[in-house]
């Protein structure tokens, strides 16, 4: 009993709270000159990622190009909190390559988190 | 000789007490709001706060890009002002958790202290909410100045 109990202590304090790291690689971010390209989303959304989850995306909200990735376009908007979360949380910028949503860009990291798949998103003109 | 009951009735008491005593004691931010020093023109405002109780004992330090900036003290709230830039603001208790989010000029940004169940110790952790809900919840929360 008393072997049981210090083995199951001892897994326990192995247990690694911090155990989901969303995947990211580096992303080269070009900010977008002149003025910016601006949609609607015409409805929710959710992005899966391989790795944690993302804010689901609101039908409604306005959302501008503010530059490029190699993956593509990246938009933000300032009508909801986007983020993308595991065992840490991160402000997040949607990428799309046309309609389909690929990504998130991290603008503080620097870095992509990829869609797991990639989402078709109806965007429609502001 | 104390019956269980008395006893019981005393011990949960002194858990109330403490519990009260945990939480933030200053004016809402209701009763403030007007009061709150004018914000740089070329800065942002990040404002933490905290609504649970649950876990109230558990009230870590809140850093700001590595800096102490308060505590996680439940049903409280403080904010500083920052030139516009990237930050990361985290919270440790048997773990760290982080959140970075970029600041505007001007612009307000709201970050909630959420609390998970922990092996030992609850995790705090902070989450960024939309202005909407950040003015809102904020609202019943109680000044406590940031460090």
């Amino acid at each position: 009993m008393r072997y049981s109990i210090a083995a199951l202590l001892l897994l326990l304090s192995g247990c690694a709270f911090d155990v989901i790291h969303l995947h990211q690689v580096p992303a080269h971010f070009e900010a977008a000159a002149g003025s910016a390209e601006t949609w609607v989303l015409g409805a929710d959304a959710r992005i899966p990622l391989e790795r944690g989850y993302a804010t689901p995306l609101r039908q409604g909200t306005a959302w501008y190009r503010v530059g490029r990735t190699e993956q593509g376009d990246v938009y933000r908007t300032k009508d909801q909190v986007v983020t993308v979360q595991a065992s840490n949380v991160h402000e997040a910028q949607l990428v799309l390559n046309g309609n389909l949503a690929v990504g998130f860009y991290l603008p503080v990291e620097r870095t992509f988190t990829a869609a797991d798949p990639p989402q078709q998103i109806l965007r429609t003109p502001r | 000789m104390m019956s269980i009951a008395r006893a019981a009735k005393t011990i949960l008491a002194g858990l109330c007490l403490m519990l009260l005593a945990a939480c933030a004691s200053g004016p809402k931010f209701s009763e403030v709001q007007e009061k709150l020093a004018a914000r740089p023109a070329d800065s942002g405002r990040i404002y933490v706060y905290r609504t649970a109780i649950i876990g109230a004992a558990v009230q870590p330090a809140v850093k700001l890009n590595g800096e102490v900036i308060g505590s996680a003290v439940p049903q409280g709230f403080f904010y500083v002002d920052r030139p516009a830039g990237t930050y990361e603001v985290s919270t440790a208790t048997e773990v760290t958790r982080n959140l970075s989010l970029t600041l505007e000029p001007g612009q307000t940004r709201y970050v909630r202290l959420g609390i998970s169940i922990g092996f030992v110790v609850g995790h705090v952790y902070p989450e960024l909410v939309d202005d909407t809900v950040g003015s809102a919840e904020i609202q019943q929360c109680h000044y406590v100045a940031s460090k």
